[in-house]
């Protein structure tokens, strides 16, 4: 009854640009982390085999020191892995591949399918049949041979490709590494492990995208897991059960103020995030002084909270009220460079009226420091994203 | 606002209380000499207004030596027409307490309310400074600082223009110019204050963005450089692969062997053909030399006929030489004898010439001989001539010195003679017919003259004598120098042998008559005798030398001649005896000529024959020898195997040709050369790629090694990072510039709308001061340029700035100035009290008169506190001096 982990798109080597040194450090140290979770489940699981449906580094010419800590970070699970190399890792003349093989990082019990020739694991029960990318992108589908490749008929069939199960995924990103769709069933297949798509997906009953083990990016929806198939007998349904094994959850909020208790519903939102929560924010509408500075204060307290929050402040329109204005003593011609701002920042131009957002804020947060009486406390409103 | 009442608790100098009352709404007057307290006074009116009570940096306001001392300042005041009441206390028991109307406040509270009643602000931190202290400050004159007005105009700014705003139905801005520096400060961080161009921070951050953007650039590019060099591996791969598995080099290699073997095979069948060839020649080399040999012996044959020939020949010729011969050498005798004949008569024809010469010769020498003799003849007679006439001129000669002598004296005596007569008494007569008279003895009659150049006596018959004396001394001068002259031409005459004058002449004429000819005589002589008569007559001598030399000659020569003359023909001249012995000279060579060529030719016969004779027996002996038919026999069958030899190689060398043209042996060569080289090339490609791999491999390894893509993300990382930085400060950069110059043309906007009324109350003190000046007011509310009439009465105007005046005159501005924008502020309902502490002590007394006139003025409308040490100049301000010294007396009673 053989039984396996399928993952894929590890993009070991990921940095995370848009973040601070610090938290992109953290971010990209998680790859590796989850590597090691991946490992302890399969040992947990006393699976047959962990398969890694290609991506396993996010480019060919990474460190030294990168391939060698994948594979250390491997250790954790003594049974056989099977890799599959990806458009980003894909099995070239020379590549990430060749160069692990002459640094002597990959351990015995780690197969590289570099070809497509079916590899049987005995002792796991599984024929696998592997679609290796040898070049970056490909418009063939190379999977196409499976269907003609004999497999013992006492080991279960299992598909192992990368790439864009064609009709099924957005149109823009099916164009490179095509599969054709029901590639399990005309292949006879027991089952067909993809990766490329970095979120789990399953496509039809044998056929399932694992999704990348850590979450990477804020557009992936259901990332930060791994599969676990059994398969009863050749010929069986498989009994696919998704994993957890991301740490870090990502989330992309945009929120559009109006009224005072938009500020307090996005607040709400801010105050659920926590130590594992990358965070990407986008604030529109308008929003009093008051306003502007609850959410000043929020987002600094969230900031502190998160592993990383990133906040865009700019679409946001501050509309001073008259009580603002008291408060600020924003008298005499202030109050009357404070109205231009507050007109200009709806001009038509973009860019300036940007300006005038920003420098009203610089302006408000000047007058507050200065203000008798005001909180000294209040964080500065500027110099958000 | 008006001060009723002021205490003063433990404050510096006055350790026990204080009371000041009843304080006047306008002008008060307090006075005391230094160290009185009025300076402390005014310190605590400020403590209390400007000091926080809580401040731990009012130190200096307790007494010295009093630790525990509470400083404490009381004040009571109106304010809008309600009555108010502060007292703060410092140090030892912190309090504050304010009292509006009804009103109470406390603490902090009180002095919020407190300072913006009044407009001015605390410090943050520490002692209260001149920048927080606002209005106040501009309308408290502290010791000295009259003058310093722009400082104290720039730290009310805000609040002025707070305080007029009202007064211009609008709100100004409280702190905008504190804010407007903070906004100025900021932006000067990251823009330049010029050009607006990006500096600091900023500046590094566009930087390090495009540092950044240029890096990964090339980055990229290494990239995009790595991955096609690693596709190009994967192609060179499967080449190699590919050639592996097919060596197609080895085709060629085949294709080379099989084009050389059938190359080697052409090579031996033209080494055949050549070997035939060579042959051939040989053949042909021995066939001509066995022709040459049978032509050889028949041309022997040949031989030996013409010889037999050409003997008969050479007789022949032989002969027909010899017969000329003979008459040769007869003709030459004959032509010998005519020769000497000729040659006996050439030798008569010559002596005869000879012999006809000489006799004409003596004849012309006997002519010459005769001439000669009669010339000398007539030579001599000549000679005789001329020796006479020179005879004869030497005998009459007469020198030319001589003869003028002559002719002077004479002209010298005629000359005496008319002297003497004109000097001499005349004596002219008439006598009577008969009568007579004797003259010195000379009788005289009839009538005449007579000339007496000397004394005379002359004789009258009859009547006596009469002695005449003429008169003068030069007559007998003249006749002492006639005596003289006549001596001496006398004297002259004898010497030369003559008698007379006339004498001399006529000698003169002869004499030249001689001496032509004597020249006549000599010419004649001359020539006859061109060389001299003994030329001549050496001459004559050896003509008749010749003359017999000649006819001795002849008589020689006639003597042997005689005989021969009859012997030739005596008719024949010397040329035609010379050419007839010519002729026969030449006829003799001519035939001797003849001869010797004939003899010649006989000789040449001779050998021809001989030579003939020897040809021919040798000839002859040859056709004799005895191989000779053996070996002709034997030339004429090799010959006849040589033709044989040569057909069959003709025909087998033109096969071979045939069968080699066909083969194309150079066609074959170039096969092989070009299997030959593609399989080089082929093989050559192949190690290269084998070679091109193993480098390629190992670049790639190497550079893979560095990890460029794990790089490229780095620097995409920082990238990002930087880019978003330079956007935050672009944005923050382009918010602060645009701040700025809203807030900068928003305060100018109200500061313009300020000028005009300043400037109206500004210039109505002026008027009291300078009068007809004006001043302008700039857009810090300060008064800028002063114009006011030029001292005298010129009615020009002089502009000059505030800061340029004197420090009096700065003062009284000062003063003025601050008492304006009092007015300003009660126009606009704002509280106002002036304090003068120890103010215009800098000006003369009629300024100082004119500026009591101006205080007294502005009391009517303010609460002015004045303090002085010089209560003498403030006599008459028109209200009592309070004195600090009395004050503290009465309440030290109190």
């Amino acid at each position: 009854m053989p039984r396996f982990l399928h993952t894929a798109d590890w993009q070991i080597g990921k940095l995370f640009g848009q973040f601070e040194p610090d938290e992109a450090a953290l971010l990209a140290e998680e790859r590796f982390a989850a590597v090691e979770r991946l490992a302890r489940l399969a040992q947990q699981h006393a699976v047959d085999a962990v398969l890694v449906a290609g991506d396993v580094f996010d480019a060919q010419t990474v460190a030294d020191r990168s391939v060698h800590r994948l594979f250390n970070a491997m250790a954790g699970f003594a049974g056989p892995w099977l890799l599959l190399p990806g458009n980003h890792d894909a099995a070239l003349a020379e590549s990430v591949w060749t160069r692990a093989a002459r640094l002597h990082a990959i351990p015995p019990n780690v197969r590289v399918c570099l070809e497509a020739r079916p590899v049987l694991v005995e002792a796991a029960g599984m024929a696998v049949l592997p679609a290796p990318l040898t070049q970056r992108n490909t418009f063939n589908d190379l999977t196409e041979w499976f269907a003609g490749a004999d497999t013992p008929p006492a080991l279960v069939r299992i598909g192992f490709a990368h790439g864009s199960v064609q009709g099924i995924l957005a149109e823009d990103i099916d164009a490179a590494n095509p599969i054709a769709a029901g590639r399990a069933a005309s292949a006879r297949l027991d089952y067909l492990a993809l990766g490329d798509w970095h979120g789990t997906r399953r496509i039809d009953a044998r056929c399932w995208y694992a999704g990348t083990p850590e979450t990477d990016r804020f557009r992936a929806n259901d990332s930060g897991r791994a599969l676990l198939v059994e398969l009863a007998a050749p010929g069986a349904l498989p009994a696919v059960s998704v994993l957890a094994s991301g740490r870090y959850r990502w989330h992309a909020l945009s929120a559009e103020l109006q009224v005072a208790s938009d500020v307090d519903r996005l607040l709400a939102e801010l105050a659920r995030f926590g130590a594992d929560d990358v965070v990407q924010l986008e604030v529109g509408g308008r929003s009093d002084l008051a306003g502007h500075r609850r959410l000043s204060d929020a987002l600094g307290q969230a900031r502190g909270r998160t592993r990383s929050l990133v906040a865009e402040l700019g679409a946001l329109q501050l509309e001073p009220t008259v009580a603002d204005l008291e408060g600020l003593a924003a008298d005499g011609y202030l109050g009357e460079v404070i109205a231009r701002l507050q007109a200009a920042q709806h001009g038509a131009e973009p860019a300036a009226a940007q300006t005038a957002r920003d420098a009203l804020v610089l302006l408000a947060g000047l007058l507050e420091r200065r203000a008798p009486g005001a909180a000294a406390a209040a964080a500065a409103p500027g110099g958000d994203r | 606002m008006k001060l009723t009442r002021i205490r003063v608790d433990q404050f510096r100098q006055f350790r026990r209380a204080l009371e000041i009352d009843g304080l006047d709404a306008g002008l008060n007057l307090f006075t005391g000499p230094n160290e009185a307290g009025k300076s402390t006074l005014v310190a605590a009116i400020r403590a209390a207004f400007f000091e926080r009570h809580r401040s731990a940096s009012v130190d200096d306001l307790r007494p010295w030596g009093d630790p525990a001392a509470a400083p404490t300042v009381a004040l009571d005041f109106e304010l809008d027409g309600q009555p108010c009441r502060l007292v703060k206390t410092f140090l030892a028991k912190k309090r504050c307490t304010l009292q509006i109307g009804g009103e109470t406040l406390d603490g902090e509270e009180a002095e919020n309310r407190l300072a913006a009643l009044l407009g001015f602000q605390h410090a943050g931190r520490g002692a209260s400074k001149a920048e927080h202290w606002g209005i106040p400050g501009l309308l408290w004159i502290e010791q000295g600082g009259a003058q310093a007005l722009r400082e104290a105009v720039g730290h009310a700014g805000d609040h002025l223009r707070g305080a007029l705003e009202g007064a211009l139905g609008e709100v100004a801005a409280s702190g905008g110019d504190a804010l407007l520096a903070t906004v100025e400060a900021q932006r000067a961080e990251l823009l330049t204050e010029a050009g607006g161009r990006p500096r600091g921070a900023y500046k590094e951050a566009l930087e390090a963005e495009v540092a950044l953007a240029g890096e990964l650039g090339a980055l990229d590019e290494a990239i995009a450089r790595y991955r096609q060099r690693v596709d190009a591996l994967a192609a060179l791969r499967a080449e190699h692969a590919a050639d592996e598995a097919e060596q197609p080099w080895r085709a060629f290699r085949a294709h080379q062997q099989a084009a050389a073997e059938r190359l080697a095979a052409v090579r031996e069948r033209e080494a055949t053909l050549a070997a035939a060839r060579t042959r051939a020649a040989q053949v042909d080399a021995q066939l001509a030399l066995l022709r040459s040999q049978v032509d050889g012996f028949a041309r022997e044959d040949e031989a030996a006929a013409a010889r037999a020939a050409a003997l008969e020949a050479a007789r022949a010729a032989l002969d027909s030489v010899r017969a000329p011969l003979e008459q040769w050498t007869a003709r030459r005798v004959q032509a010998a004898q005519a020769l000497e004949t000729a040659r006996a008569a050439l030798r008569a024809a010559r002596q005869a010439e000879a012999r006809d010469s000489l006799a004409r010769e003596a004849a012309a020498s006997r002519t010459r001989h005769a001439a000669g003799a009669a010339q000398l003849a007539r030579a001599e007679a000549a000679h005789a001539q001329v020796l006479a006439l020179q005879h004869a001129v030497a005998a009459n000669e007469l020198r030319p010195a001589d003869l003028e002598t002559l002719r002077t004296q004479d002209r010298a005596l005629a000359d005496l003679r008319l002297q003497q007569a004109a000097a001499a008494t005349r004596l002219v007569y008439v006598l009577e017919p008969g009568c007579s008279l004797e003259l010195d003895g000379d009788t005289l009659s009839g009538a005449g003259e007579r000339r007496l150049l000397a004394a005379a006596s002359l004789v009258l018959p009859g009547l006596g004598r009469l002695q005449i004396a003429p008169g003068g001394a030069d007559l007998a001068a003249l006749a002492a120098r006639g005596a003289d002259l006549e001596a001496r031409q006398q004297a002259l005459l004898v010497r030369l042998g003559l008698g007379s004058m006339d004498a001399a002449e006529r000698r003169q004429l002869e004499h030249a008559r001689l001496g032509g000819e004597l020249a006549t005589a000599q010419a004649t002589l001359d020539a006859l005798a061109p060389g001299g008569i003994d030329a001549l007559r050496a001459e004559h001598v050896r003509l008749q030398a010749r003359a017999a030399e000649a006819a001795q000659a002849l008589a020689r020569l006639t003597a042997p001649a005689a005989a021969e003359v009859a012997v030739p023909a005596a008719a024949v001249s010397v040329a035609d005896a010379e050419a007839a012995e010519a002729a026969a000279a030449h006829a003799l060579a001519a035939i001797q000529e003849g001869l010797h060529r004939a003899q010649l030719a006989a000789a040449n016969g001779e050998t021809a024959l001989a030579a003939a004779a020897r040809e021919l027996a040798a000839a002859r002996a040859q056709l004799a020898a005895p191989e000779r038919a053996r070996r002709i026999a034997a030339a004429s069958a090799a010959l006849t195997d040589a033709r044989a030899e040569q057909l069959t190689l003709a025909a087998r060398s033109e096969a071979l040709a045939a069968e080699i043209a066909a083969a194309r042996p150079d066609i074959l060569e170039q096969d092989v050369d070009r299997f030959r080289s593609s399989a080089e090339q082929l093989e050559k490609r192949h190690a290269e790629r084998r070679d091109q791999l193993v480098r390629l491999e190992i670049e790639l390894q190497s550079e893979g090694a560095q990890g460029l893509e794990a790089r490229r993300a780095e620097c995409a990382r920082d990238h990002a990072r930087a880019a978003r930085r330079a956007a935050e400060l672009r944005r923050r950069a382009q918010a602060l510039d645009l701040l700025r110059s809203l807030l900068r043309d928003q305060r100018r906007a109200l500061t313009r709308r300020l000028q005009a009324p300043l400037q109206k109350h500004l210039n109505r003190y002026l008027q009291l001061l300078f009068p007809h000046a004006c001043v302008e007011i700039d857009d810090n509310l300060v008064p800028g340029p002063l114009t006011r009439p030029l001292a005298g009465a010129g009615g020009g105007l002089e502009t000059g700035d505030f800061e340029a005046l004197s420090f009096g005159a700065r003062e009284q501005m000062g003063v003025l100035s601050r008492l304006a924008y009092a007015d300003l502020l009660a126009e606009a309902g704002r509280p106002t009290l002036v304090i003068l502490d120890d103010a215009l002590v800098h000006s003369d007394a009629e300024r100082l008169a004119q500026m009591k006139r101006v205080l007294f003025d502005a009391a009517t409308r303010h609460q002015i506190l004045l303090f002085t040490c010089h209560p003498a100049a403030w006599r008459d301000l028109g209200v009592g001096a309070r004195s600090l010294a009395a004050l503290r007396g009465l309440n030290a009673v109190v």
